[in-house]
């Protein structure tokens, strides 16, 4: 099955699987023997007219669809609702379904693909144990590419499981045992995991991807962790300049946003895009900002210092909502405490001067006071500086003029789109996830903060701190957690690695995953992963497809597709519903739900009594505990409506002062570099950094419109549009080291390498690269783009710094076989047949 | 009479590919055939921009649009005139339609039509899954197929599957001929293009490019005719300050930036908090 893996796609792989479909499922598949009858039927029926206006008709199956509701969640935030059209047992069409709020009727590219997922050739089709590993005899050297599978039973397989994690918890204990949640679902699944590693007391991991930015932000707005909650999107249109940043949001997170952001412009927005790469995005905003990578933090630092000199600041909010007028001492750096400098306060609170009276008040939050804004001034004996005129000091050498160069762009363009955002009224940043990939990440969630406070850009409509409206989200009653439970041990996905490596901070040795392909795919500095999980006496891997991490299993879990299972969705990060999804029709195969599967588990491991093996009993008593949504109403609806806010950042912020903390004093440091005020700090970006000569080209994995994370790599529709991994680069780089656009070349580092086809594109900066994430190590001629990427993180936020990576690139060895693409196939070479099935 | 066509707008159309690819599914189109396309306006390669990358704090020349392509249902269809079998023909309702019980596949169409729009079975089709997707059955080998505006589902009252499945309000579908439709109040207000006018065939595609429209929000698979209310969205239900005021048009222009100055300021919408 190995060979059928790596085999090109054509005609076997899809032959297998297609008779394979038909055969197992036992459905009316039979039934569609698609004739020619109907062309004649209404050819004769209209054969009378006159030539040029004859109708013969295309026959059509329209109204005979029973029409399911469902929706898509694989963690793009877009979270559609969609519809399923079922005829003779089969899903035959994806439609966005119509929610409660109407404006969220929305499916993609990828979301309306779903028949070619359901119906896949990679789906799983039955459970399966890795040839060569037995319980206390895992043979990790045998798991990977080459690892061959057979076909167990249901009970074979949770047995095995069972047992393994009882044995380790014997002899490491319960934390031994890492329940793996990725992000490829967001139905009930995790929840029920949750659960169950609560009772064991299992670990999980807590993120360390994308969380850079929104906990820089959060330092200073209280708020932010994947990305900073923004005003839901319906609400953009009353934006008046929108700066995009580090996002693509028409390739990336056009599922809700496009069309809002769109109308947004339409509505008389001016749209500003930061971006290296010109983008979709880019290509249709007024004003491009093409950033070097990296440099984020300083171009932020110049458009604070432009607002402070223009003096475009918004008094207003600074003196009611900001510890802008916070007096600040000059001998310690801290705020100066108000329980210093009055008698009767005994509250944390901060001091500004009245510009009114010269008179010390202490700062409560919300408050409009006349506080002076600039200045020094001697309050209880105690000199101090006001927080903005450290700012105003701090930027002071940052002017658009001085900072142009470095940051790549005209310093006149930099003035513009911040005095856009300054002076347009509503409006503001929709950063997204680029520039989290960068080691420092978090400086430029903490400076735009600052930049926001200076324009006012919070708590009104057409304000846009971020690209993540809060979303749905129900009560579940602690579900996840029991109280009697021991409890989960939360580790950062930076602690997993180490925890399988060297036992830091504990040694792991079991690992159920489902709903991610995070092992072998989607982790930075791969092979060390890889090499890392040998320490696992056992990898069950529960997915709907023969990803790379299900073939680095020892038991593989066959999981249905969405629309197979019933399920309620949240929509997290995006749009306000909870939605429900109907079975379009039963599991293939011997698949089952992720719910099916861990209720058994479960079971077997003593927890039977706090698990329901009757899902629909599940989702009842998940919904049970919340005021907005009940299962009965939710199933009749499709999706409900549930109240967040549509303006976010009103009232006080969720800070210590209650205002936006433009100064942090209790600032983390960066390699000895204290963070009152935001830095410059920069990694792999800097000029000057020690591997720039071997590995001159900055390298990142854009997110494209053609995969939410590795999902979607196997769908037929869109293989045949983005048919394999490709290296996006400069003419000019191109040209320097003798490429021609289609050549194959070798992009390597220190680290790894990867083989992929050039292609030269212009709107690449000189200097930086680009092959898309999401591509499976099956899809590369050699190699795979997270061999680049490593695990160096920065002290603050730990998070994975996937774009802070060098590379240089050449032209591919001679004899690298590049058949998989360059052989005949009309078709597209896409979605090799997985082989896993038992065939 | 009716007479149907399309306005794309590209000002609003972000090179998505849900059009091509939902409009496979609902036709049942193979593997390796396309009724719709996506082209990149640009450089020669898809999502790549034309002009240099502005190093050194340049302006730079990028640019990049998209140009989603399907039969454009000539009024003047030079397919129609060609095909020796009147397999090709215009239908009452102005759509160009196939006859696949007629065509004999000898591609004069192909050849006669200037937007390469139509395609040729040359084997069995082959699709994924394998028994056929979408609301139509699969055209044998041998003949021609091309987009119908999905008239299967225009008998039935419904948008076409790229119109109602586009995820930026960019397609809008409806009747040429009455003037109370957006199409024509669109072509009316906008600046539209339509594909190689030179050639006579009086295509009825119609291409917003310059100012950016609103669209028409689907918030029904019904064609406009079929409705009552066709504003771009009803009244929020609750919790929002949207209100629509027309708009007041402006901003979306692809031009490059020419100077510091402030440009006009959009009236705010809605409450005032």
């Amino acid at each position: 099955m190995s060979d059928d893996r790596r085999g090109s796609k054509g005609g076997d792989g899809d032959g297998v699987f297609r008779r394979d479909v038909l055969k197992a499922s036992g459905a009316a598949a039979v039934a569609l023997g698609l004739g020619g009858g109907g062309y004649a039927s209404s050819l004769a029926e209209t054969a009378t007219e006159p030539a040029s206006r004859q109708n013969p008709g295309i026959e059509s199956y329209v109204g005979q669809d029973e029409v399911i509701r469902t929706a898509c969640a694989p963690n793009c935030r877009g979270k559609c609702p969609l519809e399923a059209h079922v005829r003779d047992g089969r899903v035959r069409k994806i439609e966005p379904q119509i929610p409660a709020d109407e404006r969220y009727k929305r499916a993609c590219t990828l979301g309306l693909s779903h028949t070619q997922r359901i119906y896949n050739a990679t789906r799983l089709k039955y459970p399966m144990k890795r040839v060569g590993w037995e319980p206390g005899s895992p043979n990790p050297e045998g798991r990977g590419e080459d690892a061959e599978f057979e076909r167990v039973t249901w009970d074979e397989a949770l047995d095995y499981i069972a047992g393994e994690m009882e044995r380790v918890r014997d002899d490491y204990g319960p934390e031994s045992v890492y329940f793996e949640t990725g992000s490829g679902n967001n139905g009930v699944s995790g929840t029920i995991q949750s659960r169950l590693s609560s009772l064991f007391g299992g670990t999980q991991k807590s993120w360390s991807i994308d969380i850079n930015v929104g906990l820089g932000f959060r330092r200073l707005a209280g708020a932010g962790f994947f990305n900073v909650p923004t005003n839901e999107v319906v609400d953009w249109r009353n934006a008046n300049t929108v700066i995009v940043w580090g996002s693509d949001i028409f390739a990336s997170n056009l599922q809700q946003d496009a069309s809002k952001l769109l109308d947004a412009v339409e509505n008389g927005a001016k749209l500003v895009c930061v971006d290296p790469v010109f983008t979709n995005t880019a290509a249709k905003a007024d004003l491009w900002l093409p950033i070097k990578p990296g440099k984020d933090t300083l171009l932020t630092l110049s458009m604070i210092k432009t607002v402070l000199d223009d003096g475009t600041y918004d008094t207003e909010f600074l003196r009611k909502r900001t510890l802008g007028p916070a007096l600040v001492r000059d001998d310690t750096g801290e705020l100066l405490d108000a329980s210093d400098v009055f008698d009767d306060v005994t509250e944390d609170l901060p001091v500004a001067v009245d510009e009114s009276t010269g008179e010390p008040v202490a700062l409560e939050p919300e408050t409009y006071g006349e506080y002076a804004l600039f200045g020094e001034y001697t309050v209880a004996g105690v000199a101090c500086h006001t927080a903005l005129s450290l700012l105003e000091e701090h930027v002071a050498d940052y002017d658009a003029d001085a900072v142009a160069a470095e940051v790549g762009i005209n310093a006149d363009n930099i003035r513009t789109a911040v005095r856009w955002l300054a002076t347009r009224g509503p409006g503001g940043i929709a950063s997204g996830y680029g520039v989290d990939r960068y080691k420092y990440g978090h400086t430029f969630g903490q400076a735009y903060a600052i930049l926001l406070g200076l324009t006012g850009d919070f708590g009104r409509h057409g304000s846009i701190q971020g690209s993540h409206p809060l979303g749905g989200s129900y009560d579940n009653g602690g579900y996840d957690a029991p109280e009697d439970g021991p409890g989960t041990t939360s580790l950062a996905q930076t602690d997993i690695l180490t925890a399988m490596e060297s036992g830091d901070p504990y040694q792991l040795k079991v690992m159920y995953s489902q709903e991610s392909n995070f092992i072998a795919n989607q982790m930075p500095d791969r092979q060390r992963w890889l090499e890392a999980s040998k320490s696992l006496d056992l990898i069950a891997v529960a997915d709907m497809h023969h990803t790379p991490s299900v073939q680095h299993a020892d038991i593989i879990l066959p999981a249905s597709h969405w629309f197979e299972r019933e399920d309620v969705v949240d929509t997290w990060g995006g749009h306000p519903h909870i939605m429900y999804r109907q079975p379009a029709h039963d599991p293939l195969w011997e698949s089952k739900s992720d719910h099916w599967m861990l209720v058994r588990l479960a079971e077997r491991l003593g927890f039977g009594d706090y698990f329901n093996r009757d899902k629909s009993a599940t989702l009842r008593e998940l919904l049970a505990h919340d005021d907005e949504v009940d299962y009965e109403t939710l199933k009749e609806q499709g999706t409900v409506k549930v109240s967040t806010p549509v303006v976010k950042f009103t009232g006080p912020f969720n800070t210590p002062s209650g205002r936006l903390e433009l100064y942090d004093e209790d600032a983390p440091t960066e390699g000895g570099i204290t963070l009152e005020l935001p830095k410059h700090i920069e990694s792999r970006t800097a000029d000057d950094w020690d591997t720039a000569e071997d590995y001159p080209l900055m390298f990142i994995q854009k997110h494209s419109k053609w995969r939410i994370h590795s999902q979607y790599e196997y769908q037929n529709w869109l293989r045949e549009i983005n048919n394999e991994p490709q290296l996006d680069i400069n003419p000019k780089d191109a040209a320097a080291r003798g490429i021609e656009d289609g050549d194959y070349v070798r992009v390597h580092n220190d680290r790894g390498e990867m083989v992929v086809k050039a292609k030269v594109n212009d709107g690449m900066q000189p200097g930086l690269v680009n092959t898309d994430q999401g591509w499976w190590g099956s899809d590369y001629v050699r190699g795979h783009h997270n061999d680049l990427t490593h695990t160096d993180v920065c002290e603050v936020t730990g998070n994975f710094a996937f774009y802070d990576t060098r590379v240089e690139v050449e032209p591919a060895p001679s004899d690298v076989d590049t058949s998989k693409y360059t052989s005949n196939q009309p078709t597209g070479s896409g979605a090799t047949s997985a082989g896993a099935g038992g065939d | 009479m009716t007479n149907y066509g399309l306005v794309i707008d590209q000002e609003r159309c972000i090179g998505c590919h849900a059009c091509a690819v939902t409009c496979k599914q609902e036709n049942n189109v193979g593997l390796g055939q396309y009724w719709n396309r996506v082209l990149t306006e640009g450089g020669d390669k898809m999502d790549t921009p034309a002009g240099t990358y502005p190093e050194n704090g340049e302006d730079g020349t990028l640019e990049m649009s998209y140009q989603p392509t399907a039969c454009q249902h000539c009024e003047n269809a030079p397919c129609v005139k060609v095909c020796p079998v009147n397999a090709t023909y215009t239908r009452e309702d102005g759509i160009v339609e196939i006859d696949y019980d007629k065509c004999i596949g000898c591609r004069y169409c192909m050849a006669a039509c200037p937007y390469n729009a139509r395609v040729f079975n040359w084997d069995e089709p082959q699709t994924v899954p394998e028994d056929g997707t979408g609301d139509v059955p699969a055209r044998p080998q041998g003949v021609v197929e091309k987009c119908t505006f999905c008239s299967h589902r225009v008998e039935e009252g419904l948008d076409p599957a790229c119109v109602v499945n586009c995820p930026a309000d960019a397609r809008i579908f409806g009747d040429l001929d009455n003037e109370e439709s957006t199409v024509s109040k669109y072509i009316k207000k906008y600046q539209t293009t339509r594909l190689l006018e030179d050639r006579g065939t009086d295509p009825k595609t119609y291409y917003i490019r310059g100012e950016m429209s609103p669209g028409r929000p689907q918030t029904s698979d019904k064609m406009e005719s079929e409705l009552d209310d066709v504003s771009v969205w009803s009244e929020p239900k609750d919790n929002g300050p949207v209100e629509e005021s027309g708009g007041s048009g402006g901003g979306g222009s692809h031009s490059s930036l020419s100077n510091d100055a402030l440009p006009h300021v959009p009236a705010f919408e809605g409450g005032d908090d």
